[in-house]
């Protein structure tokens, strides 16, 4: 998957071009060409604004224990994770700690981990358990580029994730909000999303 | 004797013939770098040696070309040294500098970034104005560059080469008053330059540099100087043992009109100005000895024949 559209516009030609490349390298060397389906960038050093708006390819869906390992109910009642995917281990320890309490939650070895439930609750429903969202990192890592393609002394900024649509304003001085959403406003038509 | 700069590229095996064949000439080895099996010797030779030294080279695998740098000390000035713009395009500035001869200091300013809030404090100033040219590597805008160039240039004295995305007649247009040397397409880039028209724009820069640095030097040739800053190199070298012990790639780095010596100014600062070059003519007779804004070093600012009628 590609960027299907990707535009950058300023006033001055040659800072157009530059900031292209800048945008360019910088989603190639975060490897986030795969992620972002549209961008828009708008930069004037006038002003000074900094604007960048754009879609996301739909990302998968939660990551749940069954995602990350497999669950099995010992004679005694206790779940048996066998863990398939150790990239989730730490996430879902966590969240297992903070819901039965560290002494219920038991790691014999490197690859299970034994959980004892309280009476009355299903140990198979530990599968359903929420451990990670894909999503949070995607911000992360999208903002963090957007935050490389904006000029430097642009330190005064907003940022903006939701269902697949993200906006990024930044500016040298502080700019009055309404001026902020209407900007905002105007790109994203160009890419035609209105929030 | 007029002096030409070059570099020896060349195998560790035998070099020190070329070593001793520079010297037995009348010329001088500003940097030396060995580097695995290879060394790189940073020289000033007579002009009519240059023949000599590379046929004597020749059968070692030494190669010689004229790097029209040697000599000098120039500042990379970067509004900012920050991971923002990592990779950095004043890190192939400096490099391609360095490849033709000169030595290269990095100033990454403290509030160097925005346009609006752009400045130069006093230690940068300080630490620019001693050297023999900046290079100044700005980004992408026009109007950035005309609005913060006059703050970053603030009491500079040195020759300025400045570099930046709009073309050179552009960055011409915008910078007031005019400096030495321009450089356009060379803004912010956020990859090493390995594109041929990236390398060349780098080798134009190089041209443009030296090109001020000539300008320069024809000044200095109007009035010369009581003792060439080679020369002087080779006396410290000689007559203060302590040099040796340096750490630094360079620890007598030689300027156009003058020498960074690496040592502590407190300490060697009065022995360094008694120090005698020739038939009762000390260091303090034809040179000026100051405390370096860079560390603790001393900076020696060679006099002019003007002021001395003296020249050894």
């Amino acid at each position: 998957m590609a960027i299907e559209y990707f535009v950058v516009e300023s006033p001055e030609e040659r800072g157009k071009q530059t900031y292209e490349e800048v945008a360019n390298d910088v989603l190639l060397d975060l490897d986030l060409v795969r992620i972002v389906q549209k961008i828009h960038i708008f930069v004037d050093p006038g002003v000074p604004l900094f604007v960048a708006v754009g879609t996301t390819h739909p990302i998968g869906s939660l990551i749940r224990v069954r995602d990350a390992a497999d669950v099995n109910v010992d004679e005694e009642g206790r779940a048996i994770l066998s863990i398939g995917d150790e990239g989730y281990l730490a996430p879902m320890l966590k969240v297992l700690w903070e819901r039965y309490g560290k002494e219920h939650v038991d790691q014999p070895d490197r690859f299970s981990v034994l959980v004892s439930v309280p009476a009355g609750e299903d140990p198979r429903g530990i599968e359903e358990i929420v451990i990670a969202d894909p999503e949070e990192g995607l911000y992360k890592d999208l903002v963090y580029a957007l935050q490389i393609i904006a000029p430097e002394g642009f330190k005064v900024r907003r940022q903006y994730h939701k269902e697949g649509v993200f906006y990024y304003v930044a500016s040298e001085d502080t700019l009055p909000e309404e001026v902020v959403e209407t900007v905002v406003a105007e790109q994203l038509k160009k890419i035609g999303v209105v929030l | 004797m007029i002096f030409v700069p070059i570099t020896y590229k060349g195998g560790v095996y035998r070099h020190d013939q070329v070593v001793d064949l520079i010297e037995d000439l009348g010329g001088y080895i500003v940097q030396k770098h060995m580097i695995a099996q290879e060394v790189v010797l940073q020289c000033l030779v007579p002009r009519e040696d240059v023949d000599l030294i590379r046929e004597v080279g020749k059968p070692l695998g030494g190669e010689v070309t004229v790097a029209p740098l040697v000599g000098t000390e120039i500042a990379v000035v970067s509004p900012s040294l920050e991971i923002h713009h990592l990779p950095h395009v004043s890190c192939d500035v400096a490099e391609y500098l360095r490849r033709a001869g000169a030595k290269t200091n990095m100033v990454g300013l403290a509030r160097g970034f925005g346009k609006r809030i752009a400045n130069l404090n006093t230690e940068e100033r300080d630490v620019i104005n001693e050297h023999d040219l900046a290079v100044y590597v700005l980004g992408s805008f026009e109007a950035c560059i005309k609005e913060k160039f006059p703050a970053l240039r603030k009491g500079i004295k040195v020759p300025i080469v400045v570099t930046g995305a709009p073309e050179a007649e552009r960055l011409k247009a915008v910078v007031a008053p005019p400096v030495e040397g321009y450089v356009g397409d060379l803004g912010r880039c956020m990859h090493r330059t390995k594109k041929p028209e990236e390398l060349a724009t780098l080798d134009e820069m190089v041209e443009e540099v030296s090109r001020a640095l000539d300008e320069r030097r024809e000044a200095i040739a109007k009035d010369p100087l009581s003792v060439s800053p080679a020369r002087l190199m080779d006396v410290i070298m000689e007559k203060v043992p302590e040099i040796h012990i340096v750490t630094h790639p360079t620890p007598v780095t030689v300027q156009i009109a003058g020498l960074r010596v690496k040592l502590p100014y407190e300490k060697y600062a009065e022995s360094l100005q008694e120090i005698e070059i020739e038939e009762g003519v000390t260091v303090g007779d034809v040179a000026e000895v100051f405390p370096s804004r860079m560390r603790n070093y001393i900076w020696v600012r060679i006099k002019p024949f003007s002021e001395t009628n003296l020249m050894v």
